[in-house]
This record gives C-alpha cells, structure tokens and sequence, in this order.
C-alpha cells in the first residue's frame, strides 16, 4: 500500500508540473511584447482564416478565458496553426517526433553500454595509468560544445573521408514505400551513423563516471569480499554482485539522461540538418512561427518530465529494498 | 589424530600511512578436529584478522608476514592461489560478523545458496534447491523464506541464513568472527545452542572469534585468549576459564558476568592494549598487569604448556595457584598503570 | 551524491574589522590547493582571464574589421601565416586570432556572471527553504521541481523568440532555471546543520535568524556554492556558445559560439579551414575542464573518500 500512495503521489507532482510548464508557456506567449494575437495569427493568413482562429482560441475574450480555451484545446491535441506550413502544428511536431526519438534512444543506448563496460572496467583496475589517461580526457568530452564535435566529425568523417553525407536522413532523391523501410534502410544508417556518433560521445561521461563511482564504492561492501571468502571466479564477484548493485543508480539516470539528451539534439540536429524536434524549434523562433515554436518546445518538455517520472518509477522497481508489499 | 588446523608462529601485518602494524604476531595454537574453539580478545587483539587469514581473503593492505597454517597437513600460507580457492568454502567456510551486509541485497537467499551449491559445489540447479531446503531446516527456518530477499529477514534470522550458507558444502572448517555479537542476548543463546548442535551432528570444527568470555564459557571445548596480537594462554575452555595460568586471563574473567552464575561486580581491567605499530618490549600486558615484574618488561615470556594441552605465555605461570586468589580481589587491579614497572601487586 | 562531509566550524567567534571578514571568507572557500588537476585549472583561468584583460594589447587586429592585403585584396579564408595573419581569417576578411582573444572577454564575462546567479539564487533559495522549512520550504521546492521540468536549452531559444539578442539572455535563462540544483544540494546540506547542538543553542537565546544564517550557516555552505558555481560557468559559456552557434546570439559581440557558427555557415568545413573552426572549440574546452578540475578538487575535500 505504501507503495502506491508513493507512485501516486509521484504521478501527481508529475501532472503538477505539466500544468505548470503548459501556463508558463501560455503566459510567456501571450504577454510578450507586442501583438498578443501574434502568438496564433499570421496577418498573411486569409481573413477566414483568422476569423477561425480567433474563435478557435478565443482571441478576443479576457485572458483568463483564453487559458481555459488554451488547456481544453491542449487537451484535445489542437495546438493552432503553424504559420510556415499552414497545417496543424501537432500534426507536423508528431512526423517529427520519431526522428528525435531515433536519435536521442540510438545514442543514449550506445553511449550507455560503453559507460557501463568502460566504468566498470576502470573500478576494476584503479590507479595506475589507465585511469590518469582515462578520467581527463572523459571530462574533456564532458567539456566539448556538442555541435563542435559534430563539426570535427563531420570535417574528418564528411568532407575529409568521404564515408558519410553531411547531413539530412537520406539522400537526394531516395523514395521510400514506408516509414519503416526508411527506418531500416542503409541509407538512412549511413545518414544516422555521424550525428548518432557525436551525441553518444558526449553522453558516454557520465555513465561511465557514474558506474565508476557506484563499482569503487560496491567493490568495498562486505558482501563482494564474502563473494571472494567463498571462492567465487572474478567474473561473479565483479559483474554478478558488484556491478549488479552498482547498476542501479546508472539505470535510472538513463532516464534524467533523455530529458538532458534532448537538449543535445537542437545543436545536433541543426549541424547535421537532421529534421527532427530540435531543428524545428530553432527554425520556428527564427522565422517568427510562434505555434509551431510553442508546440516544439511544448512536445519537448513533455519527453523531459515523464522521463523524470520514469527514472523514479524506475529506481522503485529495480530495487527489491523499496518496499512494494 | 593429528590436529585439523595448527598455527605455527604465524604472523601478519598490516600497512599504514604511518608504517607497519604487526596485527598478529607469532601465534600458535592448535584446533583438533570436530570441536568448538573460543578465540577471545579484546578489540583490536588481532583475533578477526587472524581469522581472516584462515580464508586467505586479506583486506589490500595486509600480508602475511611468518609462519605457517596447517590445514589437514598442508600450509595454507603457502599454497598457491588457485589451489587455495579450491580450500575456499568447500573446506574452509567463513560466517561474518554482520550478516546483513555480507549478503548480496538484490538477490535471493535461494540464488545465493545456488550460487555456492551449484558454481562451488557442483550442484544441479535442482539438486541445489533440495538441499538448500535441507540446510534451512537444519538451521531452523521456514524452507518458504528462501524466495526472500536479504531485508526481509530479522537479524537473527540473516544470521542463520549465514550459518547455512557456511554449512553448505560441508566444510570441515568454519570459522566464524563474533557471529552473536550483534544480536539480543536471547537470540545469541539460541543461534549458540543451534551452532552447537550442528556442530556435533556434523563433526565439524568451528573457530568462534569473539570478546565475550561468556559465550566462549557457553559454547565452547577449547579457547584461545589473545593479547595485543600474541596468544595469551590456550586449553580446553573448563580448564583455562577456572584456572588460568595467565594474569589478563584473569582479569577477562572478572570483566564479564557469567551466563550461569549470578552477576558479581564487575571489574575492568585498567588502561589500554598496546600501541602494535611500536609494541614495547618484552610482555605486552606487562604495563597493564598487577603482577608484572621486572623481568617481564625484559624478555617477551614464550609459551610454555602448564598442564597437557593448557598453554600460557607468562613468566609467573608456577605461581598461578597463588596469583589466582589475588586476581579475585577488586583492589588488586586498581593499580596505577606507570606504578606496575617497579614490582608486584598492591594487596 | 553522498551526504556530504560537514565542514562544521561551531559556534563562530565574533569577528572584528573587513580584513578578518575577507580574511575568513577567503579560508571559508577552502580551496582546493593539494590536488594537481585543481592547480591546472585554477592556472588555465588565470591565462585565460589575463588575456580577457589585456585583449586589446594582445590581439593583433580588431576583431570585427574587415581587412585587406597590401595588394588592397579582400584578406579572406587566409591560411595561418599568410599575410601574416597568425590564425588565417575568416570567409569576411576578419582576423580568426584576434576573434579568439577577445572572445575570451564574453566567454568570461558570461560565465562569471551566470555562475555567480545561479550559485547566488541557488544557495538563497537552499537556505531559506532549509532553514525556514514550512510553506515556505514546500513553495521553494515546487518551484525546482517545474525548473526541473524545463528543458534549458530549449527554454533559451524560446526566449531568444521575445527578447532581443543579446548575450544577457543567457543570464536571465540560467537565473530563472540553472539554481535548481544547488538549491536542493545545500537545502539539504542546511537542514542537516539546522539540527545541531549549536545552531539550536543560538536560537535559544534569542539569536535573529539572520545573524544565525549569516554565522553559522552561510560559511559551513560557501564551499558548495562555490563548487556548483565553477561548475556553472562551464555550463553557461556552453550554452552561449549553442546559441550563437543557432544564430540568436549577439552578432556585435565576438564571441567564440560566434566564430562557430559563422565558421560553418561560412562552409568552412568543407573548404577544410580548420584553423578557423577547431581553435574556438579548443579555447571552450579548456576553460570548461579548468572548471571541472578545480570542482572535482573540491569534491574531494567536501567528500572525502579513502583510496579514490
């Protein structure tokens, strides 16, 4: 019971902050200077098509009312009109949504697995060389501008090398029956391959700094040293009870590391002319397409904060000591 | 028959920041086969890390310094690594002090057990959960407990599982450091009578390192009584805890009230074990000891036998029928530390 | 993180004059002077501030001018020591050496000044809402928990959609939402000296909360502001240069994320004018390891760990 009371308050705080983020953003829209109904009308919109949109969000009432207007609409998926494109911003922001993701989970997933392994086997041989040579320079890509490293990629990999495009996810011209296809397709590999590469760079730091840290602290329990009384082989000491307890922490992270990733794909995506989430925020604000701006913004801290509420759920579920009777 | 374990002289050292400090230094005693030994001490007398070392599993800084361990005829201080594991839990099994943590919180008892009868012992999965029933019944628990996880048990019963887990591959050795220390006097009886019966169903020798006379007086055949990591006095447990021959043996005696008598007044013994970085010459205890004599800060006392197989390492040992009486009286140990370099006891 | 080691002074002396006050604000900081990485980076803002300071003598061009060859040639995408031009020009004719001394400037400027809000707010709000507890405390931490919720970078851009471009606005987006880690660092921290014997002993007797936050407990907490606030400066000279490099970034200011973002809309990637893109890069990363090492430093002295 206890359990449940904690996921549930969980979800709460969780809903909490969604509102909170949805009114700042509605706020921060429709208070700024100049024309308030800039926020949802391009004057070069047809007369109707204003009309319609000013009814639809309720232009002309008081504030407080749009808000209200603004949250049902919300709720019911409708986030105006992109001003660019002339369609439906949740439309266009759910076609770009999956290639962010693609991006984002491919080179976390990576950047993970490396960490893991990497951290891990610096726990197990510390002090000495390796890990003089190895802590500096991991902070150093801890230190990199995400989008410079994507240069330098794409300088050497790119333009130097010739082995991959310089950008986009396929190439000129490439017609693919479905999504699906195209997702699995060389072509989008080759494409994917660079951009992929730079953000599981930078992201790598922190799981291995982290799983280092868990596995030097782990390696000290008692329970690992009567792994060895018992005659255990390395291999069960050191990966089955060590790295096992050490995981834990390293597991939830990944989660508080979408929310921090994504942030990472705006650079990345504009770098590599990747069309995903990131790309289009920058192209919104630039070209003064408030609903689009709002919505790609909007999509993306909503990823941000239910992956903060899956590294909690997470850390409950993983850990047999949190009680789930 | 020839002894299952026999220290000779074995020594061990730990290094610090500020240099060495000889932990255990040249201890020797016997452990015969199928009985109970007490080693006591006070804290920091070197008796866990001498049990410790029966396993092979040192923490980084220590070493083994001198001496021998023989183990059913081999030196176990000598044995290369790969021939050691093999000793490892199959001969030679461990309990720790605190069983809470010695056991991998994320997995089950079960799976923990599997691991030792199954990797260790050879084991089908399905012949492991047999007898892992079976070891659970013989230590007293549900056999449905085993699908628990470690924090779901109470400590007495984390301490059970920890017996089972040593009895698991039938070793002819466990050692076990302070198992009852950290548990409420009515369960340390229990979890001793339970040891105690196991052991004589199992003809096992068990090693119980502890600071308790009591539970040495409870449970044990034999003892050991060590002092700043020297071997004090050593016999069968009735002999040497009703006539020592050594004065801390004495002193122990009057610091700890007896399980089955009434509580006397208790008297501790004065002043500090020795700084074992820089031990002074000669008798360890000497500073600390109402019948210290010039001599005993002189030369270091060997180890001489009394009587049988009852060892004392003092140079008063002839006296020790006198001395007993003395060691009896409060007074005699409210001495003054510095004063004892001089001469004799304060009556 | 685990709970971090209290550097508990106790009950504080009355302290007389400036001079002590500084004297003990300084040691209050205890910096970390033992560990060799901490000195490189404490030496690698040393360069890299006296260059800000003496950028004019030591730069050899003005940055934003548009220069030409003696043969009254257009002096652009030279190579590094051609014409003399140490680091070669950019695509415009502008000279990449000077760029990247007096991008030191902004680099700093913002960092510094980031830095130093974030650890300011975050250590106000950690201590009141610590010390205080209550409404206010459950108010403070609602509050971080939808700063938790806004994605940074992104919050920028946005804002860069109102605002004028300018360097400030990643000042204000830091300050609106960075403090959200240091506050729940030292609140915690807070709560843990709230309880000793002789904060408790302080308030007894009458003590203003002012004087006792002011006395016992800002100087038990400098240290950790002072270690969230290095680390912030890497984080906002980061982030400025993520904005430049997205082209909402002052374009009047010469700023290493400028350099960027001019370099590879300038293709010079692909016209391999390396010079030109890889130093700015180099510049951000030294200074934002230098504030790695010298919190790492810290780190070691505010949770000491054997053997690591």
């Amino acid at each position: 019971m206890k359990g449940l009371t904690a996921i549930g308050s969980r979800v709460l705080q969780t809903v909490f902050v969604l509102w909170a983020v949805v009114t700042i953003l509605f706020l921060m829209f429709r208070l700024m200077p100049g024309n308030p109904m800039a926020a949802y009308i391009d004057p070069n919109f047809t007369l109707e098509q204003q009309e319609a949109l000013m009814a639809r969000f309720g232009l002309d009432r008081p504030l407080w009312e749009q808000y209200f207007i603004y949250l049902w609409n919300l709720l019911q998926g409708d986030l105006g009109e992109s001003f660019f494109y002339r369609e439906p911003v949740a439309d266009r922001i759910l076609s770009l949504l999956p290639n962010t993701l693609i991006l984002t989970f491919s080179s976390l997933i990576i950047a993970y697995v490396f960490g893991i392994l990497a951290g891990s086997y610096l726990a197990w041989k510390r002090g000495g060389l390796t890990e003089q040579i190895a802590i500096p320079l991991v902070l150093t890509t801890r230190a990199m501008p995400e989008f410079w490293l994507g240069m330098i990629l794409l300088a050497i990999f790119s333009f130097w090398l010739g082995w991959f495009p310089a950008g986009g996810t396929r190439s000129p011209g490439a017609e693919f029956p479905t999504y699906f296809a195209l997702y699995t397709s060389r072509d989008f590999l080759m494409h994917m391959t660079l951009p992929v590469l730079t953000l599981a760079i930078y992201s790598q730091g922190l799981p291995l700094l982290l799983m280092r840290s868990n596995m030097l602290d782990v390696m000290k329990e008692d329970f690992v040293t009567m792994a060895r009384i018992k005659g255990l082989s390395s291999w069960t000491v050191v990966i089955r009870h060590a790295a096992r307890n050490a995981l834990l922490p390293v597991m939830t992270s990944f989660a508080i590391s979408v929310g921090y990733q994504i942030q990472g794909n705006v650079v990345v995506e504009t770098v590599f002319s990747w069309p995903g989430l990131g790309r289009e925020l920058v192209r919104a604000v630039s070209i003064a397409d408030y609903p689009l701006a709002q919505g790609a913004f909007l999509m993306i801290a909503v990823v941000v904060i239910l992956m903060n509420l899956v590294a909690d759920l997470l850390y409950a579920l993983l850990d047999p000591r949190v009680n789930r009777e | 028959m020839e002894p299952l374990l026999s220290l000779r002289d074995l020594s061990i050292a730990y290094d610090v920041d500020g240099g060495t400090v000889t932990a255990v230094d040249g201890a020797t005693f016997d452990v015969p086969r199928g009985v109970i030994v007490g080693l006591v001490g006070e804290s920091g007398c070197g008796k866990t890390t001498l049990a410790r070392s029966l396993t092979r599993v040192l923490a980084d800084n220590a070493r083994i310094t001198g001496g021998q361990a023989f183990f059913d005829g081999q030196d176990i201080m000598a044995l290369p690594e790969r021939q050691m594991n093999a000793l490892r839990w199959r001969k030679i099994a461990f309990i720790p002090q605190s069983a809470m943590n010695s056991l991998d919180p994320v997995y089950t008892i079960e799976s923990q057990l599997a691991e030792v009868l199954c990797k260790r012992g050879g084991l089908t999965r399905a012949r492991a959960h047999v007898r892992s029933e079976e070891l659970f019944e013989m230590v007293g628990l549900e056999r449905g407990r085993l699908r628990d996880y470690p924090h779901q048990f109470s400590g007495g019963m984390r301490q059970r599982v920890a017996i089972a887990l040593a009895l698991a591959l039938n070793p002819k050795l466990i050692v076990a450091d302070e198992p009852v220390t950290a548990l409420d006097v009515i369960v340390q009886r229990q979890i001793l009578d339970q040891l105690r019966d196991l052991q004589k169903e199992l003809s096992v020798s068990v090693i119980i390192v502890t600071h308790d006379i009591s539970v040495v007086a409870y449970v044990c055949d034999q003892v050991v009584v060590m002092y700043a990591g020297r071997v004090a006095e050593t016999g069968a447990m009735r002999t040497t805890l009703t006539r020592p021959a050594h004065p801390y043996t004495m002193g122990l005696r009057n610091a700890f009230p007896d399980l089955k008598s009434a509580a006397g007044v208790l008297t501790p013994i004065e002043g500090a074990p020795p700084n074992l970085m820089h031990p002074p010459p000669g008798c360890r205890f000497a500073p600390r000891c109402p019948f210290a004599q010039a001599r005993c800060t002189d030369s270091s006392p060997p180890l001489v036998q009394v009587d049988g197989d009852h060892l004392a390492a003092c140079h008063r040992w002839q006296e020790a029928d006198v001395l007993r009486p003395l060691a009896a009286l409060t007074q005699t140990w409210a001495i003054d530390i510095g004063a004892t370099e001089m001469g004799g006891a304060k009556s | 993180m685990s709970s971090p080691v209290t550097l508990a002074k106790g009950p504080q002396a009355p302290r007389r004059g400036i001079l002590r006050m500084v004297r003990n604000a300084f040691r209050s900081l205890h910096l970390p002077l033992d560990d060799g990485f901490a000195i490189a980076g404490l030496v690698i803002y040393a360069v890299f501030v006296l260059v800000a300071l003496f950028a004019p003598q030591i730069a050899t061009h003005d940055p934003t001018e548009i220069l030409f060859t003696a043969t009254f040639d257009l002096a652009a995408d030279r190579r590094p020591g051609e014409d003399g031009f140490i680091m070669g020009t950019t695509s415009l004719g502008r000279d990449v050496f000077s760029q990247l001394v007096y991008g030191t400037q902004s680099a700093l400027l913002i960092g510094i000044t980031a830095a130093v809000m974030v650890a300011l707010i975050g250590s106000i709000v950690g201590v009141v809402a610590g010390y205080f507890g209550g409404w206010t405390d459950t108010i403070l931490m609602r509050l971080a928990d939808i700063a938790f919720g806004i994605p940074f970078l992104p919050f920028v851009i946005v804002l860069a959609a109102f605002l004028e471009p300018s360097i400030w606005n990643v000042v204000i987006a830091m300050a609106l939402i960075l403090w959200r880690d240091t506050g729940r660092v030292i609140r915690s921290q807070v709560l843990t000296l709230r309880s000793r014997a002789y904060v408790e002993a302080a308030r007894v007797s009458g003590s203003s909360d002012l004087k006792i936050i002011l006395r016992h407990i800002a100087p038990n907490i400098l240290p950790l502001s002072f270690l969230y606030g290095s680390i912030a400066i890497g984080w906002a000279i980061l982030t400025e240069a993520s904005i430049s490099f997205l082209g909402f970034g002052d374009s009047s200011t010469i700023s290493w994320g400028y350099m960027l973002q001019d370099a590879f809309a300038s293709q010079a990637l692909s016209k391999n004018a390396f010079y030109w893109f890889v130093p700015p890069g180099i510049c951000i990363i030294l200074i934002v390891s230098a504030g790695f090492f010298i919190s790492r430093g810290y780190e070691k002295i505010l949770f000491p760990k054997l053997g690591r």
